[in-house]
């Protein structure tokens, strides 16, 4: 049976992350007065890739082996992960911690590519991602904490699914919002896209990867970005426990989807920040993370 | 005030035993030998003038010497200097004016390449327009060599880039990047995100029209080969060429042809600058501002097609005139369509000067102070935008600027928001100019049809204000119903070569908005026509069908 669950999870994430993909494109295609592609456009961008050429410029076992590791990361932590809250069969064996660390590993990986592929451009955008790795990653953990310190567990279920018991004090609103101002971020859109930043450093870090192994980048990226979208509807929204676990799933899954439309709405309305003007917005978050901390601490 | 200046200028010229030719009252000639160069440069610049260009010409057959021109600008007085020089074939070397006038510094790299002249005492003698496997002592612009003359490529030769400042990484933009749009190469010269230097080899699309022009073809076919100059301006470079072949010739217009002119000219200036807008709204990564202003401009770009027969590239100029009519239908279409352009452009304005993202982007970036922009002869949107006020309709009228009212929007920003606002006012400026010229067209013939030979070896220049500043062109007639030489400069020459200063100090991610705001056209500098791949093949739809099909796409949206 949670088995069963597992693939569940893995197979929602795999199946539906190019299709919220299709979403932000649609809504900024709207917004721009443009048609967009049609939805199954990110389906089939990734089966082109995986059937093109693998061009290995790098030539080192780091460059190949980089997507893989950023995918089977992203992966574990969809595996982990208690899906419109039932625990998986990996659930138990990871807590908190460990799902910072695989996500961070994910941005590991990607560096490593970047590194490994030597090319000035990747370099810059390597960067980049450090900075914003090192900037965000600790305010991803205090959302995650302020469950955990609640119901004083580190385990995932509490992570997810115990920020809002008993109620919304001050500290849930204030750490919503903090999510909500950070999500861009998270997910790496526009005005954060800055690590890829198309017309200065034309991709940045994947700008040598090409065929399946870039393949294997872009759906480690959705699939992180679905992950992103999820985790405020399992966290800031109430299960609607129906006694049904499809409904609740498909509430969730229907929640996320709004949550692509936001992140649409806002990639499509703002200018890319530069990488300066982008630290004092994390920093910001930052110190409003902690204050949301505290005030839970202290019973708000 | 312009009284005193001409008087000065006069007694400068017998003072120092130059010989003066004022047949012409808005354009002077100055004689004078060639050891005079460099202190009659400084001497305009000390009274004001604003460098514009120089040009080297090849007189071997006639009098066995290598010209000089450089060509210098008083614009309150409306008056054009041009400094005439020239050097035996045997010694043709000058000296340098760019330690005084950096903008120089191009044009007398251009003619060390195309004419074999030599400049004592220029900072950075490097090649400029000629590819790296040309070979030495082949000078294309002199008449002895063909214009089809191919020689034998070379392996192993590159462009040496000058090293970096210590301590900096050197990022490689271009040829191909997606931040130029055009194939030029810039070095920058990187410490973490800082722009420390950088050092730039262009003219890599460089094919010799103007060589083209006067050996293979004849005066009224230049107009449409002058067009394919620049794909965006392209009625700028043939309204300047004809206004020089028609001010060297004497050459009266028939009113309405101007003011079909100066039409086409704002119409062109409406499509350039909501394409500008659109691409620096790409530069900075915010693509709605791209797909909006384009989807405004398209309606220019249909009106011109009805207009014209193309969307682009209209083929409306030509000497002595027009080539269309203006008929009473298609003036209520161009109201109708400026109307519905001024209108959704009012709701892109606002939404703009509201978006502090866009300010945190564009403000401070690119800056460039007004001394220095004057020091650098910058012109256009770039110069009015750090307080140079300067403009060619309004300083040195054509076509029927006189009889047109409009504001020359001038900022003091001197960054990229300011091009931005002065590149905005300016599009409603020109709505509100193509309104006037609808209104107060008089009627009459569109073309004056000269028969009489043009006599050789007049001088003229013209300047036209393109959309990115001033256009100067300068012929000099000859024979064979063509012109001896012809000398283009967009605005971009000048411009670019303070990119450079620009960049200094900025962050990395404002390169492409730093260099876009000067709104670059990079072919315009190497004089290049754009090349359109040719349709055809195997395809089962027409081409009007495809398009309509593509329209209603857009439409339906």
């Amino acid at each position: 049976m949670s088995t069963l669950t597992t693939s569940l999870n893995i197979l929602a994430f795999l199946g539906l992350s190019p299709l919220f993909e299709a979403i932000i494109r649609k809504v900024s295609a709207r917004v721009q007065a443009r048609q967009g592609p049609p939805l199954v456009q990110p389906y089939l961008d990734l089966l082109k890739l995986l059937g093109r050429e693998n061009i290995d410029s790098a030539g080192t076992w780091p460059f190949r082996l980089a997507p893989l590791i950023a995918l089977a990361s992203i992966l574990t932590v969809v595996a982990v992960l208690p899906l419109a809250g039932r625990e998986s069969a990996f659930t138990a064996q990871a807590d908190t911690i460990t799902l910072v660390y695989l996500l961070t590993l994910g941005g590991v990986s990607v560096l490593l590519g970047a590194f490994a592929s030597r090319n000035p451009y990747a370099l810059i955008g390597a960067s980049r991602e450090m900075i914003t790795m090192i900037l965000v990653e600790p305010v991803l953990a205090m959302v995650l904490l302020l469950g955990a310190l609640k119901a004083g567990s580190l385990d995932l279920m509490s992570a997810l699914y115990g920020a809002i018991r008993p109620g919304y004090g001050i500290a849930v609103v204030v750490m919503l919002a903090v999510y909500l101002l950070g999500l861009q971020a998270f997910v790496a859109r526009q005005p954060f896209d800055i690590a890829e930043a198309e017309v200065e450093i034309l991709g940045g870090p994947f700008i040598e990867y090409s065929g399946p192994n870039f393949a294997l980048f872009k759906y480690y990226l959705m699939i992180k970005q679905m992950f992103y979208a999820y985790l405020p509807v399992a966290i800031f929204v109430p299960l609607p426990r129906s006694g049904f676990y499809g409904v609740d799933l498909l509430v969730q899954l229907a929640l996320t989807g709004l949550v692509f439309i936001l992140i649409g709405l806002l990639a499509a309305t703002h200018p890319r920040f530069r990488i300066d003007q982008a630290i004092r917005y994390y920093a910001v978050l930052f110190v409003l993370a902690v204050l949301a901390l505290g005030l839970s601490l202290s019973g708000f | 005030m312009k009284e005193q200046l001409q008087e000065r200028l006069r007694h400068h010229c017998t003072a120092e035993g130059l010989t003066l030719d004022r047949a012409d009252p808005r354009q002077w000639f100055v004689d004078g030998p060639r050891e005079r160069v460099r202190d009659f440069a400084a001497a305009m610049v000390t009274e004001g003038a604003r460098y514009v260009v120089s040009m080297g010409y090849d007189e071997i057959a006639r009098n066995g010497t290598l010209g000089l021109v450089h060509s210098f600008a008083f614009d309150r007085e409306g008056l054009f200097l041009h400094f005439r020089t020239n050097a035996p074939a045997a010694d043709p070397s000058f000296e340098s004016i760019t330690p005084d006038i950096p903008n120089a510094g191009w044009s007398e790299r251009e003619y060390m390449d195309l004419l074999g002249l030599k400049f004592s005492g220029h900072p950075k003698p490097k090649r400029l327009v000629l590819a790296d496997d040309w070979p030495e002592g082949i000078y294309p612009l002199r008449k002895e060599v063909p214009h089809d003359l191919v020689p034998p490529a070379a392996e192993d030769v590159a462009y040496q880039l000058e090293q970096g400042p210590p301590g900096t990484t050197t990022i490689p933009i271009g040829p191909y990047h997606p931040c130029l749009h055009e194939p030029e190469h810039f070095a920058v010269y990187v410490d973490g995100e800082t722009i420390k230097g950088c050092d730039y080899r262009g003219f890599m699309t460089h094919r010799g029209i103007e060589k083209l022009c006067t050996t293979a073809v004849s005066y009224n076919e230049v107009p449409y080969i002058a067009e394919r100059i620049c794909g965006i301006c392209g009625t700028v470079h043939a309204t300047a060429y004809s206004q020089a072949v028609e001010r060297a010739a004497g050459i009266r217009i028939p009113r309405r042809a101007e003011f079909i002119r100066t039409m086409m000219l704002e119409i062109e200036r409406i499509h350039s600058h909501l394409l500008w807008l659109g691409v620096a709204g790409h530069l900075i990564g915010f693509d709605t501002v791209f797909m909006q202003a384009w989807r405004v401009r398209e309606q220019i770009m249909w009106l011109c097609e009805r207009l014209t027969g193309n969307r682009k590239t209209y083929g409306m100029v030509q000497i002595g005139g027009v080539r269309r009519d203006v008929t009473p239908e298609i003036r209520e279409d161009i109201l109708g369509v400026i109307g519905q352009v001024e209108k959704e452009l009012l709701v892109i304005r606002k939404a703009i000067q509201n978006d502090s993202s866009i300010h945190r982007r564009t403000k401070g970036v690119g800056t460039l102070s007004h001394e220095e922009a004057v020091r650098w002869s910058l012109v256009g949107p770039v110069a009015r935008a750090r307080g140079v006020d300067i403009d060619v309709r309004r300083d040195h009228p054509y076509a029927a600027y006189d009889e047109v009212r409009f504001e020359v929007p001038v900022f003091t920003g001197c960054d990229a928001w300011s091009t931005l606002q002065v590149r905005m006012i300016e599009t409603f400026e020109a709505i509100r100019i193509i309104r006037q010229v609808l209104e107060k067209m008089p009627g009459g013939p569109i073309l004056f049809e000269f028969q009489d030979p043009i006599a050789p070896g007049l001088h003229a220049m013209s300047a036209v204000e393109a959309p990115r500043g001033e256009s100067t062109h300068y012929i000099i007639t000859g024979e064979n119903n063509r012109a001896e030489r012809w000398r283009v400069r967009a605005p971009t020459y000048p411009n670019l070569q303070a990119v450079p200063l620009m960049l200094l100090d900025e962050q990395f991610a404002d390169f492409p908005i730093i260099v876009g705001s000067i709104d670059p056209c990079f072919s315009c500098t190497d004089r290049v026509g754009v090349v359109n791949a040719r349709s055809g093949g195997y395809s089962v739809m027409t081409r009007f069908e495809l398009e309509a099909l593509g329209r209603r796409k857009g439409e339906s949206v």
